[in-house]
């Protein structure tokens, strides 16, 4: 789960991490009341998790003087469609010099990778093509408790000795709160120190009940039900629902749709053990979408049973079409129950998945 | 063989809970039909004394260890234990850990790895359905009757599409050699590279089939390491870029890992890569 950058940037301040004198607003009117104790030169940062955030217009620069009339600015708008509730107001900082430090899992070796930069401010994929030698990496597992001093010396290289402690203390971050993604872009020089400018924090979804974070606020409404169920769900654009059981078999079905050239309208997997209520409430949540004008329900595995995801399917009882693909023990019995009623029920992902795209074009 | 034969002896962790215990029985039943050993203990902290389906349990896997002969560990405990039995099963000498369990945090697996590889144990998942090598052994979950012994090598980071894929290879006349399950999570142990070298060491195996998806470059890597003829299958061409995709690992971060560019990038290996999951044993055929 992505956390907010005033979230971030709190965390970070706990660390040890100087930021930016600042206060978090949630309308104009409420600026009033700091207004006395900030700075004259100010910046206002829409709080809303968008890439790109600037250029869309979601920051903003003020003096005190018309600090208010730019709040009510930034508070009419919608960043990228999603309207501004929250606002960081913040001192502008008097920069010298950006840079760009990160720690992030590295999936190919198992460890921890650090990346730092000599530019900041500017995406980092960017400046790894543009200009490689400005970026450092190094690697560390992550049973080590803190980055050793030589990989300190060869991340800066001739960067000022005094970015140095950041890189530790956003390590014990990265530590502390299961982060899969800890970064400062950009980590800036001033006159009076090293100031982290801006934040990002992702943190594991599935360590967020020991980060004490009980609402996964990256999902939307229907995904966020679909997880009470125990589903993984995701919602695409197109006109056929699908329920697979397993990640894979679910995402080969959606781009089997596509080859066929159809759409699917989103991406349903009900998990292991798919028994009667599982499958009833998996149904009902793919045909509650507006779009989906008919279903595919693609479920392989030798320990599914049939008969159970039969009863499911139609004790659902939804107005779209719903076409079947079953293979598990009891197959016989699920299909004589589906056959009774009705049901489409082609042998193969393939059969199935023509039907759909036919049906719904 | 690659990881275990018939004479690998199994001890499963998590073994009194509902998953622990009925996939003993599922396991037992496997490798009595083949003359394996299977699984011979089981393992949950504070119910030593117990068995289930026959099999005797106890409180640590050293404490098993005294008593039977094993070489691997399957794993069915929670989440928040999983990294911890996973080092549990490394300290106490065994050299391969199966990790069945979905949900563990990512921190947790990375420490357990690093662990794990001082300890040189391998570690086969998370988050995966385990191994069979049709004939010798099961160390997971997978539904044995889509297999059928011979000749090809199947990796995968997924669970179902496996077994659909085995079906069209299987129903071509094309037996397996072994079939592993690596994992859906961001950081596994075993990955393409590792198992594609046991592969290509391997008598039994002539060609590999990888079944990748969106997320991270371990199919690429494991393809420009591969020393074996290997064809791939990469699901989520059609998913949306920052979405995870039901795996903790699918999903397409800051513009990398989409399923078009690595499809691209195997095939300028030189790799045949399918279009759907019918098309393997096609390209496998052409192969060998």
């Amino acid at each position: 789960m992505k956390i907010l950058e005033h979230e971030a940037k709190k965390v970070l301040e706990e660390s040890g991490i100087t930021i930016p004198q600042s206060v978090l607003i949630r309308s104009p009117d409420e600026l009033a009341t700091h207004l006395g104790s900030l700075p004259d030169k100010l910046v206002l940062k829409a709080q809303v998790d968008v890439g790109g955030r600037g250029k869309a217009g979601g920051i903003l620069m003020a003096e005190k003087a018309n600090a208010m009339v730019t709040a009510k600015d930034l508070f009419s708008r919608e960043i990228k469609n999603i309207p501004v509730k929250e606002v960081l107001v913040e001192e502008r900082l008097d920069i010298v010099h950006e840079y760009y430090l990160s720690i992030a899992v590295d999936r190919s070796t198992k460890h921890v990778l650090i990346l730092f930069a000599d530019a900041g401010g500017v995406e980092i994929e960017k400046v790894a093509k543009e200009n490689p030698d400005a970026v450092r990496r190094a690697s560390l597992p992550l049973i080590m408790h803190d980055v050793p001093q030589f990989m300190v010396r060869d991340l800066l290289g001739i960067a000022p000795k005094e970015l140095g402690p950041v890189i530790n203390q956003l390590y014990h971050v990265f530590q502390k709160k299961d982060a899969l993604l800890a970064e400062i872009n950009p980590l800036v020089t001033t006159p009076k120190g090293v100031v982290a400018a801006d934040a990002k924090l992702i943190v594991d979804d599935n360590a967020l009940k020991r980060q004490g974070i009980t609402v996964n606020r990256d999902l939307s409404e229907r995904e966020r039900e679909a997880e009470r169920f125990g589903f993984s769900y995701v919602e695409l654009d197109g006109t056929i629902g699908v329920i697979g059981n397993g990640a894979g078999l679910t995402m080969s079905t959606l781009d089997l749709i596509e080859y066929y050239g159809g759409r699917a309208a989103n991406f349903l997997d009900v998990g292991g053990g798919a028994e009667q209520e599982r499958v009833m409430n998996a149904v009902r949540l793919v045909a509650s979408v507006p779009s989906v004008k008919a279903i595919v329900v693609n479920l392989l595995g030798g320990i599914t049973r049939c008969d159970e995801v039969a009863k499911g399917i139609i004790s659902a009882g939804v107005t779209q079409p719903v076409i079947v693909r079953l293979a598990g023990t009891n197959e016989a019995e699920g299909r004589g129950l589906l056959a009774e009623k009705g049901y489409q029920m082609p042998d193969t992902m393939e059969q199935v998945v023509k039907a759909a795209v036919e049906m719904t074009r | 063989m690659i990881f275990g034969d018939k004479k690998t002896g199994v001890i499963v962790t998590g073994a009194t809970g509902n998953q622990g215990a009925f996939h003993i029985a599922l396991m037992n039943e496997y490798a009595k039909s083949v003359g394996g050993s299977g699984v011979v203990a089981g393992v949950t902290p504070g119910k030593a004394g117990q068995e289930v389906h026959g099999v005797p349990v106890y409180n640590s896997i050293r404490d098993a260890m005294k008593e039977h002969d094993a070489g691997a560990s399957v794993l069915f405990v929670p989440a928040f234990a999983a990294g911890d039995s996973i080092m549990e099963s490394a300290s106490a000498g065994l050299s391969l850990v199966v990790a069945i369990t979905e949900h563990i945090p990512v921190h947790d697996t990375m420490k357990a790895i690093s662990y794990a590889k001082m300890n040189d144990c391998d570690v086969i998942g998370p988050n995966c359905p385990g191994l069979l090598s049709p004939g010798e052994i099961k160390m997971g979950i997978m539904p044995v009757q889509l297999f059928k012994r011979g000749h090809i090598g199947v990796i995968s980071r997924s669970g179902t599409l496996t077994y659909e894929i085995v079906d069209e290879l299987t129903r071509a006349g094309l037996g397996q050699s072994t079939v592993v399950g690596i994992g859906g999570d961001p950081v596994i142990g075993q990955t393409f590279t590792d198992v594609l070298a046991r592969f290509s060491e391997d008598r039994e195996t002539k060609a590999v089939v990888i079944i990748g998806e969106v997320g991270g470059a371990l199919e690429e890597e494991g393809a420009k390491s591969a020393e074996i003829p290997i064809v791939a299958y990469i699901a989520g061409i059609s998913a949306p870029p920052e979405k995870r995709m039901g795996h903790a690992g699918a999903i397409i971060e800051g513009g990398e890992g989409d399923a078009r560019s690595k499809i691209d990038r195997l095939k300028a290996m030189g790799v045949p890569v399918a279009s759907r999951p019918s098309e393997v044993p096609r390209l496998i055929h052409n192969l060998i």
